[in-house]
């Protein structure tokens, strides 16, 4: 869109007739694919802002972290920038210029085709046959071939076969349409929370927050009729080796060139948690409603929820110095004991667990313990036993494993997936399949009979070529074949 | 089998598997610098014994992937060790089949072998080549379909590029009617129709790609789309090519500016791919969080 004609509209703009145009001009501007070019130039552009500046920090936390340009981050949102007005006002431009160039495309698909008067050869044959046998000859062989006639009206004929790549076009454009409905969707309706779910402590989904249409009449979404409880929480383990690998470049050149050996070596502590699982119940009413054993990538979903297993927590009851004097300590956590030093636990491990032999074993459940100044290797600590810290006793008496889950409310998602599933198709149709519009004329003007054939293709699979020696070979065949003579 | 013995066997196979990928890296750096003889001396017979090493690097390479696929039990791009050799491979697999019919043409040939050599390179020295687990996460059904499809479009859109360049690096060559790197005038422009072609190939993928990601984003973390800065590239990247092939349906842009978005959106990939961090340091702003392949 030039300065000029900008200029020209923003002073027409405040008379009448500057109103009436103003709508019109914007309409058209939309719906044109130039329009577009600088529009998704616009969106990349912003796009990369956002992987530049750490999106949702704090502008304290940036000052501190030495972050530059602070005047322009503050003053453009650039830490919060894709829900930022600047960014907002972009996707709606980009959103109807997509909206508008789709309905405008709409109306063309009905709108009868207009054919060249002219086409530019690809091809011409020179065909032994006269004139109307020539032409009929053509039309059998192209028919024979699969192509329906688009329009013989004119001096050339043209026929057409395959996708209907200008639907196709238009069909991935309104998938995309849909698809921006369904991030509308998430946008002004979804949310999303988390909770920890404890064994034996039932808890009902009660959110603190709602999605940002819904605040505008409450607060807070309302509590699930429905209570999840927590059966069980399973881990499962491998037994991983550790790879002796060195750091240093040259030494790893040397191991590659063959200078230097490699070697795996198995510590006490070298599970790895390949697996975990919540046995999860919804219960309303006293009665079971839904059942499931959710993972990382399989979630229950429920009454508009999907209920998603993020981790887990781990709580250790220790016993100190035989007392029955119990702390409860976060397994991956610090605990200071009483007179002595302070103390470092890893993640409990418990499940069963393969071996590297393939084995399978449930284990004495263990975590691993260290005094948190220390810097050699920590011991090992299992379920009832103990370990002796500046002579201070620490049992691990027991825990408890709790499911972290989060919940979310999400209406856009199914808007979404059935937007990606036809632009998907549309897009693979459009630009694997295949198709052909072939114009052609018969001409006998210098009494020999020949035939231009003008070839368009659309589609990766459409080989013009092959489809020109298909149609050569189609028409020497016919011409070989002798022309039956009128019977008398 | 004893403990023991299952451990040098490891340290066995992962120690020949090593070897075998020094080997790879060195044919692709062979390739490379007579692929530079060829740019600089514009003679054939270097392009064409670049291009051999070219061969023999990539078959080895496939060996050597095969046997990490039977060494892992899994495919064989989970740590970003086994990433880079993927793509390594990839793009050197996808430039041979594309180059098969080319009579002595090499130049773009290149590019890819830099590429290549600077993956394997950055693998080997950088990168632990321990076979890890694989965690939770990547334990879904998207996993392969998800990284398969975003690398097979990487591999497209680097020969797509490299195809890119060549055309307007030899373009002036022709007019001033200097040498050719085995081009001809008559045959540079359906040459560079390969480029828009391959990225017709390659967009539909990248498309999928981004789609899986989100769906499994979805179901393994619970949210379609998190800004992450690795989705934000990969959406810059469909974002510029998408400006590439609209600027081939518009008759002024269908030159140079298309030109300049194909290789801007290899760029983006190569950003996509490993520069996303690179960016931050760079402008000395705070890093995000790395996102391991
Ligand atoms: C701002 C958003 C967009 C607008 C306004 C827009 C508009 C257009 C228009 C008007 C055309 C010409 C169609 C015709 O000749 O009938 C076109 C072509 C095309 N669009 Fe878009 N588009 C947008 C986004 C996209 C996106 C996100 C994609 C990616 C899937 C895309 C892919 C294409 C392709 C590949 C063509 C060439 C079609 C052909 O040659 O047949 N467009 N676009």
């Amino acid at each position: 869109m030039g300065l000029e004609s900008v200029k020209k509209y923003a002073c027409s703009a405040w008379n009448s007739e500057g109103r009436k145009e103003l709508p019109k001009w914007a309409y058209r501007k939309l719906s044109s694919i130039r329009t577009s070019i600088y529009v998704l130039c616009l969106m990349a552009l912003s796009f990369m802002v956002g992987t530049v500046f750490p999106q949702g920090e704090s502008y304290e936390e940036y000052e501190k972290a030495g972050g530059k340009f602070l005047f322009f981050v503050s003053a453009f949102d650039l830490l919060e920038f894709f829900s930022s007005p600047l960014f907002l006002l972009l996707a709606v431009v980009f959103s109807l210029n997509l909206a508008i160039c789709v309905l405008e495309r709409y109306k063309a698909l009905f709108v009868r085709r207009t054919f060249p008067k002219l086409f530019k050869p690809t091809k011409s044959f020179l065909l032994t046959h006269d004139r109307g046998h020539s032409h009929e000859d053509v039309r059998a062989a192209l028919k024979s071939m699969k192509f329906r006639v688009a329009d013989k009206d004119g001096d050339w004929v043209v026929m057409e076969k395959g996708l209907p790549y200008k639907w196709l076009t238009w069909a991935y454009h309104a998938g995309i349409v849909v698809c921006l409905f369904g991030v509308l969707l998430t946008f002004l309706f979804a949310f999303e929370e988390m909770m920890t779910l404890k064994p034996g402590e039932p808890q009902t989904i009660a959110p603190e927050s709602t999605g940002l249409v819904q605040s505008i009449w409450q607060d807070k979404a309302a509590p699930s009729d429905f209570h999840l409880v927590l059966d069980k929480f399973t881990t499962e383990y491998t037994e991983a080796p550790e790879l002796v690998y060195p750091d240093d470049k040259k030494a790893r050149a040397a191991i590659g060139l063959g200078w230097q050996g490699l070697s795996h070596e198995l510590k006490d502590d070298s599970l790895f948690a390949k697996d975990w699982w919540a046995s999860l119940r919804a219960v309303a009413g006293g009665a079971t409603i839904a059942e499931k054993k959710i993972e990382i990538n399989d979630p229950l979903e429920l009454e508009g929820y999907t209920i998603y297993l993020l981790g887990f927590e781990q709580e250790l009851k220790l016993m100190v110095d035989g007392n029955p004097l119990l702390i409860d300590a976060k397994a991956d956590s610090e605990v200071m004991l009483p007179n002595a030093a302070t103390i470092s636990f890893g993640t409990l491990r418990s499940g069963t667990a393969t071996r590297v032999d393939g084995k399978e074993e449930e284990f004495t459940p263990y975590v691993t313990v260290r005094k948190t100044d220390s810097t050699g290797d920590p011991a090992i600590l299992r379920l009832g036993d103990s370990v002796i810290v500046d002579n201070v006793t620490v049992t691990l008496a027991g825990f408890t494993e709790s499911a972290i889950l989060s919940y979310r409310y999400d209406p856009g998602v199914g808007v979404l997936w059935a937007g990606g599933l036809v632009v998907l198709l549309a897009v693979a149709l459009r630009f694997y399949g295949a198709y052909y519009l072939i114009a052609y004329k018969v001409d006998d003007s210098d009494d020999i009979v020949h035939l231009s054939v003008h070839v368009t293709t659309k589609g990766l699979l459409a080989d013009k070529q092959k489809l020109l020696n298909r149609l050569e070979a189609r028409l020497t065949e016919n011409d070989i074949k002798p022309v039956p003579l009128p019977s008398i | 089998m004893p403990l023991d013995s299952i451990l040098s066997r490891d340290s066995f196979l992962l120690m020949a598997e090593l070897r075998l990928f020094w080997l790879v890296a060195a044919f692709y750096a062979f390739s490379l610098i007579l692929h530079l003889f060829h740019v600089f001396s514009r003679g054939e017979s270097a392009g064409k014994t670049a291009n051999t090493l070219l061969w023999v690097g990539a078959v080895i390479h496939v060996g050597l992937i095969t046997l990490r696929t039977f060494e892992t039990g899994r495919a064989p791009f989970q740590t970003l060790y086994e990433s880079l050799s993927f793509f390594a491979c990839s793009a050197v697999l996808t430039y041979l089949f594309v180059s098969r019919r080319w009579k002595g043409i090499y130049l773009p040939g290149t590019l890819v072998a830099a590429l290549a050599f600077g993956a394997c390179m950055y693998a080997l020295l950088s990168r632990s080549p321990a076979i890890e687990p694989l965690s939770p996460p990547l334990q879904s059904w998207w996993f392969e379909w998800h990284v398969v499809l975003a690398f097979f479009s990487y591999a497209v859109f680097i020969v797509s590029a490299a195809v890119e360049i060549s055309y307007l690096a030899v373009k002036p060559l022709l007019k001033s009617g200097d040498g050719q790197y085995g081009f001809r005038a008559d045959m540079l422009e359906d040459f560079h129709g390969t480029a828009l072609r391959l990225v017709l190939f390659g967009f539909p993928l990248l498309t999928f790609a981004i789609f899986s990601g989100a769906a499994w984003a979805n179901v393994a973390w619970g949210r379609y789309w998190s800004w992450d800065p690795k989705e934000t590239w990969s959406l810059i990247t469909w974002t510029v090519f998408t400006l590439y092939l609209h600027s081939k349906a518009i008759p002024s842009m269908r030159g140079t500016p298309a030109s300049v978005f194909n290789i801007l959106g290899f760029i983006c990939m190569l950003m996509t791919f490993l520069g996303v961090n690179w960016l931050a340091k760079l402008l000395g702003i705070p890093s995000m969080h790395v996102y391991a392949v």
